[in-house]
């Protein structure tokens, strides 16, 4: 019989507790947060973020828990192994649980991608804090900015000013400044917060041009990993032991080769200067001249990630 | 969602009404009629029409399991 998101649900919420009972920092994030901060998404899959150094401590939790008696194994070749050095360089580790009609996806971060402070200091129950999860969804992915704007909404509502920070629709900029002025940190902070002046026509040019900058850098992040993780997904592919049934095995196989193999941080080793400046250069193929003058400096978008 | 800190004196009654009107209306655009009133149930009753979505996709094969790439959007 197929497992319902509700078991789902439990299943994943009961591994957060168990961590947390272990010591290990994780939360929720994604969908399935953004469905308990009241903006639904039909998700199945779990992301997780976990604090790097209980990446072994994790591990060992995960070769305990089973779903319909079947523990889970990691997911296809590309995946890094689950462990510090690697979380820590913005890899993601994917894991599933494959029973017959029970299948249960896991992708766990050390980093939270664009995040600008730490995600463990703002918990909310089994979750990410709502200001991580909008970071988080700046990805180049359309679906994923009316959520963006959402949860900006929310975090205003909840009293937090980096609400400002997530409005990435005009109506509702110049809706909420209609009643509410923003902060000068929040200007400091989103220059474009600074064309919010009635009148300004260049507004909803600028916020066109912040989101094909976002979708420009995530796209970059993902091609330098994509192109990292290559000669170690061919030597995994290749290595039998790769699929034993033992996820001990799997593991230690994966840290075999990627210690010969895996990039422990391929956008530090790119250049983080680097990939900033080639992003604002894809976007401004797409985006009228002048659409990025009000980028923020987004060199504290990638805070946890390894030196 | 709790606030993080005690409510800041800028949240006054009548802000957090316009508020709430804004989100309101944008979820209406952003996401449809219908999930705009979903976004708006309490918890549990949100998490249970959540549930029969995906469940009823699951039945009619929707897959949503994202590749595994080892970097996530």
């Amino acid at each position: 019989m197929p497992l319902s998101y509700a078991e789902l649900e439990k299943f994943y919420e009961s591994l957060v507790a168990r961590a947390r009972r272990r010591g290990i920092a994780c939360a929720i994030t994604s969908g399935m947060a953004c469905v308990a901060f009241g903006v639904a998404q039909a998700t199945q899959d779990c992301d997780l973020l976990c604090a790097p150094a209980a990446a072994g401590k994790l591990l060992g939790l995960l070769g305990e828990a089973r779903l319909h008696g079947q523990p889970p194994r990691y997911r296809g070749h590309l995946t890094p192994p689950l462990d510090a050095r690697w979380l820590r360089g913005g890899w993601t580790s994917h894991f599933v649980w494959d029973a017959a009609g029970a299948e249960a996806y896991l992708d766990i971060f050390g980093v939270a991608p664009r995040g600008s402070s730490p995600w463990e200091a703002e918990l909310q129950g089994f979750y990410a804090g709502p200001h991580t999860v909008a970071e988080m969804k700046r990805t180049n992915r359309e679906k994923d900015w009316p959520f963006v704007t959402a949860l900006g909404v929310k975090l205003l509502e909840a009293g937090d000013p980096r609400g400002w920070l997530h409005l990435f629709n005009y109506d509702v900029l110049i809706q909420t400044a209609a009643k509410l002025s923003c902060p000068a940190e929040m200007i400091a902070l989103r220059p474009v917060l600074g064309l919010l002046a009635p009148g300004e026509e260049r507004l909803e040019v600028a916020l066109k041009g912040e989101i094909e900058f976002w979708n420009q850098l995530d796209r970059l992040r993902i091609r330098v990993h994509e192109h990292a993780v290559r000669p170690y997904m061919l030597a995994v592919k290749r290595d039998r032991r790769a699929n034993d049934p033992a996820l001990h095995t799997q593991h230690l196989v994966r840290v075999e080769h990627a210690e010969r193999l895996l990039p422990v941080n391929p956008l530090r080793q790119h250049g983080l200067e680097r990939l900033i400046a080639e992003a604002q250069a894809q976007a401004a193929r797409f985006v009228q001249p002048g659409a990025l003058d009000w980028l923020p400096d987004v060199r504290g978008c990638f805070i946890g990630l390894s030196e | 969602m709790k606030a993080a800190k005690a409510k800041p004196a800028w949240l006054t009654p009548g802000v957090l009404r316009h508020l709430k009107r804004v989100e309101h209306d944008f979820h209406v655009r952003a996401f449809g009629e219908e999930m705009a009133r979903v976004n708006f149930l309490p918890l549990a009753q949100r998490r249970r029409y959540v549930a029969e979505m995906v469940d009823h996709a699951v039945r009619k094969g929707v897959k949503f399991d994202k590749p595994a790439l080892g970097v996530t959007p």
